[in-house]
């Protein structure tokens, strides 16, 4: 059992129960989170809104104009095939939006699911779960998504679905750590003199008081999944042509800065790594205030 | 103790177990004739059925997964089919070659990581800290590939100071050798100075904050020896954690850095075997992979409870 | 003058009828004079006959072309280490099994062929000193060179010519891509110790070319040779093995028993280094980790094309993409279909596009501009939106349709399938886009179990070939193993044996005139482009690749 991984995301098993309203207003004083809540919530907003809002058709090509630096015309250049990469990078946003928050949504359900049947149950299921969880973390994601693509053919569903479930594990990891210790509580105790049955006492008692941790799992995760994504784009799983993912975009274009045309390249880099950081910032500060 | 190693090491094994089963299944499910794929587009359908026969492609996958445990129990881990080698002999200089570059990044994060994190954490809310924080941060939300474009571009390219792929000349000399490594463990640096620093910062800010680090100070003792025996060691106990899941990422996930730098690493080569469908070989380097890293959580595990008895003593579990 | 024309009867009166030939089309100026030379290698003509041939008749110069190699200007120093950065061979380096780029250049640098197709198509005599066909082109007789020895010593004969045949021919040979069909197991005959003589199924006009570099697995082997090439990399070429890292590299001296001294090597030492990714290879040159990329594209390599540091050579060549249209499925089952969707396409936006102009425009068929029996007067098709809708309309489709379009992630296929999605959003067809990895789209290679050879609408990447034999018999003919359109056209099959048993470039063109029309006509595949062979060095000079991704380094030299 690997008790280091247990430390390594920061949950907090709370025994000073500060009420969800307090909480909610140390989360939004929390000038972390703020600032992140903006860059995420800039990005929602393309993603949302981008197709309406962009000046160039992204998907139009204009090959004679290929591989134009920035200008008045188009800010941040045309792609090598002539495309406005403003207008890209601006509804990129949505389709790694969608992705990685549809694959962080699936592993957080499995996960919790897991993490509390096996906290709570213990015993043999718990240990030979476990095991398996272990096996599966052997194997670096990136690898499990080459495997898993290459059998399964690359598309979006596909990328959800494996991101989904290598997600999975780790989420019931930090998800069962946090049973563990609520499990040996009063109020869980009471529930079951009560003669509760079991489903009502994961899900109706203690599930509610493990929401902190899983919410910041949630975020976190939601960082890695934008970053797994992007990686898998680049080396060519995952997203198809001509859709404007960020990581298809610097995968098509990165060869150019040795040629010095290095816009095509650095706009989607950019905007993933404001994008993490957003999510980040927001975890930190979600972390922050579930930790009084 | 000695239980407590005993218990880990069989656990270990049980997860180990678990492991190849799961990488032979994952090649099971793989599209691809295997007979097909080692003797090309131009042979005839019945050659191609009489190798699959001769190779037992067809038979049980329980047979077919026996026969590759038996195989491995005897040190064989069987012949790639694209390059008609021994896998091992394929997949040993490639380990050892993610192991040096793996070193060598360890080797500058740590130190940085450590020395940044507690600084952070001792300037809690001030500019250092956020300058820390913040820019690690961002650092590591840049991924691998770009910082690999990025510091080619720039070190290899326009300033010449460094070669710009990793694998120096035969019969190069040890400090040339290292050169070559240089630009791609600074990469690596990039990427995971932010965690480190952080986990790191976190450490040292919970030793601070500790009940023993107050009531020492209350006794006068001078800060400065309290966080070199104290804090600094609680900062090491999260960076113990980090190297090991770390790890996982440095002996196989290198893909795009491996494949900018040319770098025959083994995660190279995992993208080469699922290229080509050639399932012996990737059989054989994603079990490689998933041994070397629980190898290296069952070493930080054993470290860690080492240096914190509270683990050791099974309170939590 | 007289005494030249005297000179030149007496040659003529030498020579065969279909030489004369030849010799008649070059005086009409109906060929130019580098083609002549290239048809007179293709049948034996030794160089220097051409030569005085070619002089006597006042034949036409070269039309122009792309700049063939590296004019050795004779800047080019003896000594040092080149160092060429190629792409990681494939799989086992096993002359019956390579075939792909890595593996037949690293097979062409201490082996030999019998002759050796260079950047122009022309053959050059290596291990076969000449050849002969006989009167229909169904038997080629070709003299073995003496004096030539393997790296391990022993002297090479025409048996081992006749054991390397039969080598691959027994042994299911990558080979038997060009071969089969035209070359069966136990018709290569042993005349005596130096001459072979090849007994062909059906007349063959191009045959020499079949065995030379351009089928890049023949290279000749000792008739002891049992396997186990990689331990020694026996052969009879410039560069002998030195020493050979799996997945890194090889380095070889220069073969000091060479049988040509006119070109032993000029360098002491050819390390070839080998690279996955295009761009490692092209950041290697850029770096100065090496001093030639042997093969790089316009999309990869735009740093190399910017800079006037690096020499580029530019050949070109005959390596296409094939955009297939099942003739037996819909929607393409009505020609004018078909046509329409060949219509919308602007190739010449295409080429400045994606090559930056180093391509030549295809005519939706095989016969690349750069083959000389390629017919150039058969008018080119030009993109014609109108006439596109017209013919959607009269075949029933004028409100358009929707289709699948299957590839592949490489090379420069993704931009392409965009760029062609979008302009048949023009006339109203709606492409939806499926691009996977080689395996996915290549599958079996056999028909029922590849989307390559199942689908109905698909693009595959063609290699280069120094005739088009292959593009035409396999990939379109009724029988072909390879026709991915399903075009089954008997009189396209009986045009085609006409052109492959033709070896009077006459002949061959009028053909190929036919099969190019019809091919117009019923369209079961635009072919858009056929794009130039590219490689680059620095400060080296007399580096020859080939279209076929061969390079000879042994008249390269560092300039500075």
């Amino acid at each position: 059992m690997s008790t280091v991984d247990e430390i390594a995301p920061i949950v907090v098993h709370d025994s000073a129960r500060a009420s969800r309203r307090e909480r909610l207003r140390l989360v939004l004083r929390s000038r972390t989170f703020l600032v992140g809540a903006v860059i995420v919530g800039f990005w929602v907003f393309c993603a949302l809104f981008g197709p309406a809002v962009v000046p160039d058709d992204p998907y139009a090509d204009d090959i004679l104009n290929r591989l134009q630096p920035p200008s008045s015309e188009h800010w941040f250049g045309t792609d090598r095939l002539g495309r406005d990469v403003f207008s890209r990078v601006i509804v990129g946003a949505r389709d790694i939006l969608i992705v990685a928050t549809l694959a962080t949504v699936l592993g957080t359900l499995l996960g919790t699911a897991l993490g509390l049947v096996t906290g709570y149950f213990r015993g043999l299921t718990d240990e030979a779960i476990m095991r398996v969880v272990d096996a599966f973390l052997a194997i670096p994601i990136v690898v499990i998504g080459l495997l898993a693509l290459t059998a399964l053919g690359p598309s979006r569903v596909t990328v959800v679905l494996v991101i989904g479930i290598v997600f999975t594990p780790i989420i019931a990891r930090t998800v069962r750590a946090a049973v563990l210790s609520e499990r040996e509580l009063e109020y869980v105790e009471a529930a079951r003199l009560r003669n509760e049955h079991a489903p009502y006492v994961l899900f109706g008692e203690i599930l509610p008081n493990v929401l902190g941790p899983v919410l910041v799992e949630f975020t976190v995760r939601l960082g890695y999944a934008i970053f797994a994504i992007a990686t898998l784009s680049f080396l060519g799983f995952g997203i198809q042509p001509p859709a404007p993912d960020w990581g298809l975009q610097i995968f098509e274009h990165y060869g150019l800065l040795g040629a010095g045309d290095w816009w095509p390249t650095l706009f989607p880099a950019l905007a993933i790594a404001t994008l993490v950081v957003g999510v980040n910032l927001i975890a930190d500060g979600l972390t922050q205030a579930f930790e009084r | 103790m000695g239980r407590f190693i005993l218990r880990r090491i069989a656990l270990a094994l049980i997860t180990l177990w678990l492991l190849s089963v799961i990488v032979f299944v994952a090649c099971e499910v793989m599209p691809g004739d295997v007979a097909r794929s080692i003797l090309g587009p131009t042979a005839a359908p019945e050659t191609v059925e009489a190798l699959n026969e001769e190779l037992g492609t067809d038979r049980p996958v329980v047979v077919r997964y026996a026969d590759w445990m038996a195989g491995i129990f005897q040190g064989d881990l069987g012949e790639s089919h694209a390059f008609r080698r021994p896998v091992d002999e394929m997949i040993w200089p490639a380990l050892w070659n993610s192991a040096k570059l793996a070193f060598l990044a360890f080797l500058l994060v740590v130190p940085l990581g450590i020395v940044g994190g507690v600084i952070a954490a001792l300037h809690e809310g001030r500019a250092a800290d956020r300058a820390i924080s913040v820019g690690g941060l961002s650092a590591a939300a840049i991924p691998d590939f770009v910082w690999a474009v990025v510091t080619i571009l720039v070190f290899g390219i326009w300033l010449e100071i460094l070669p710009v792929t990793a694998q120096a000349p035969p019969g190069a000399s040890f400090l040339t050798r290292v050169e070559y490594l240089i630009l791609p463990a600074l990469c690596l640096v990039f990427v995971l100075f932010g965690y480190l620093a952080r986990m790191a910062r976190a450490g040292t800010t919970e030793a601070l904050d500790s009940d023993y680090t107050r009531t020492a100070v209350l006794k006068g003792l001078p800060r400065r020896t309290v966080i070199r025996r104290h804090v600094l060691r609680n900062s090491l106990l999260p960076t113990i954690a980090v190297v090991a899941t770390q790890t996982g990422y440095l002996i196989g996930g290198l893909v795009a850095i491996e494949l900018i730098f040319n770098y025959p690493g083994i995660g190279r080569l995992i993208v080469r075997a699922a290229d080509q469908k050639d399932f012996p070989l990737l059989q054989g380097t994603v079990l490689v992979i998933g041994v070397v890293y629980l190898l290296a959580t069952l070493v930080a595990d054993l470290a860690y409870a080492y240096l914190n008895p509270r683990i050791r003593y099974g309170a939590a579990m | 003058m007289d005494a030249r024309q005297h000179r030149l009867d007496e040659v003529r009166r030498e020579r065969s009828e279909v030489e004369n030939h030849l010799i008649d089309e070059l005086s009409a100026g109906k060929i130019s004079r580098r083609e002549f030379v290239r048809r007179g290698t293709v049948l034996g003509l030794s160089l220097p006959a051409l030569s005085f041939i070619a002089s006597a008749c006042g034949g036409d110069d070269d039309d122009g072309a792309a700049t063939g190699a590296t004019e050795t200007t004779g800047g080019a120093q003896a000594g040092g280490t080149l160092r060429t950065a190629l792409i990681s061979p494939a799989g086992a380096l096993d002359p019956l099994t390579v075939g792909d780029e890595g593996g037949l250049a690293t097979l062409g640098q201490s082996g030999e062929y019998l002759a050796w197709s260079d950047d122009e198509l022309m053959l050059q005599p290596r291990i076969a000193e000449s050849w002969e066909p006989n009167e229909d082109g169904s038997v080629w007789t070709f003299a073995i060179r003496q004096g030539v020895t393997f790296h391990d010593g022993t002297p090479l004969t025409a048996e081992d010519v006749v054991a390397t045949m039969e080598f691959h021919l027994g042994n299911e040979s990558n080979a038997l891509s060009a071969l089969g069909g035209v070359l069966s197991a136990g018709n290569t005959r042993l005349v005596d110790e130096t001459t072979v003589e090849f007994t062909l199924d059906a007349p063959n006009g191009n045959f020499p070319y079949l065995v030379s570099s351009d089928n890049y697995n023949l290279i000749i082997l000792p008739k002891t040779y049992r396997g186990d090439w990689e331990k020694t990399f026996i052969g009879t070429g410039p560069w002998k093995l030195e020493t050979y890292t799996p997945e890194e590299g090889v380095t070889y001296v220069k073969n000091p028993d060479y049988w040509d001294t006119s070109r032993m090597p000029l360098a002491d030492k050819n390390e070839v280094k080998y690279y996955e990714d295009e761009q490692a290879r092209v950041i290697a040159l850029q770096g100065g980790e090496v001093d030639v990329v042997s093969n790089f594209s316009v999309a990869g390599g735009g740093a190399l094309l910017d800079d006037p540091s690096f020499t580029i050579i530019e050949l070109r060549a005959s390596q296409h993409r094939k955009v297939h249209m099942r003739t037996d499925m819909e929607p393409f089952t009505d020609k004018r279909v078909r046509q329409a969707m060949a219509l919308a396409v602007d190739r010449q936006a295409l080429v400045d596009g994606l090559f930056e102009g180093r391509a030549d425009l295809g005519n939706d068929s095989p016969f690349a501009p750069v083959f000389p029996s390629t017919d150039p007067s058969v008018p080119q098709r030009e993109q014609d939106l109108d006439q596109a809708r017209q013919l959607l309309e009269a075949a029933g489709m004028g409100d358009g349709f929707n289709v699948k379009l299957e590839s592949w992630q490489g090379f420069e296929i993704p931009d392409l399938a965009v760029l062609l999605q979008n302009a048949w959003e023009e006339i109203g067809v709606t492409v939806e886009l499926q691009i996977t990895d080689d395996g996915a789209y290549y599958g079996d290679f056999t028909y029922g179990s590849s989307r390559w050879l199942d689908s109905p609408f698909g693009i595959t990447d063609w290699g280069h070939r120094g005739v088009p034999n292959v593009f035409l018999s396999s990939a379109l003919g009724s029988k072909g193993p390879w026709n991915a359109p399903h075009f089954k056209n008997p009189t396209f099959d009986q045009l085609l044996s006409d052109y492959v048993a033709a070896f009077d470039l006459d002949a061959q063109r009028a053909a190929a005139k036919q099969i190019q029309e019809l091919l117009l006509e019923e369209t079961p595949a635009i072919f858009p482009y056929f794009y130039f062979h590219l490689a680059a060095t620095k400060n080296v000079e007399g580096v020859e690749p080939t279209g076929m991704g061969h390079f000879d380094l042994s008249q390269a030299g560092f300039t500075t």
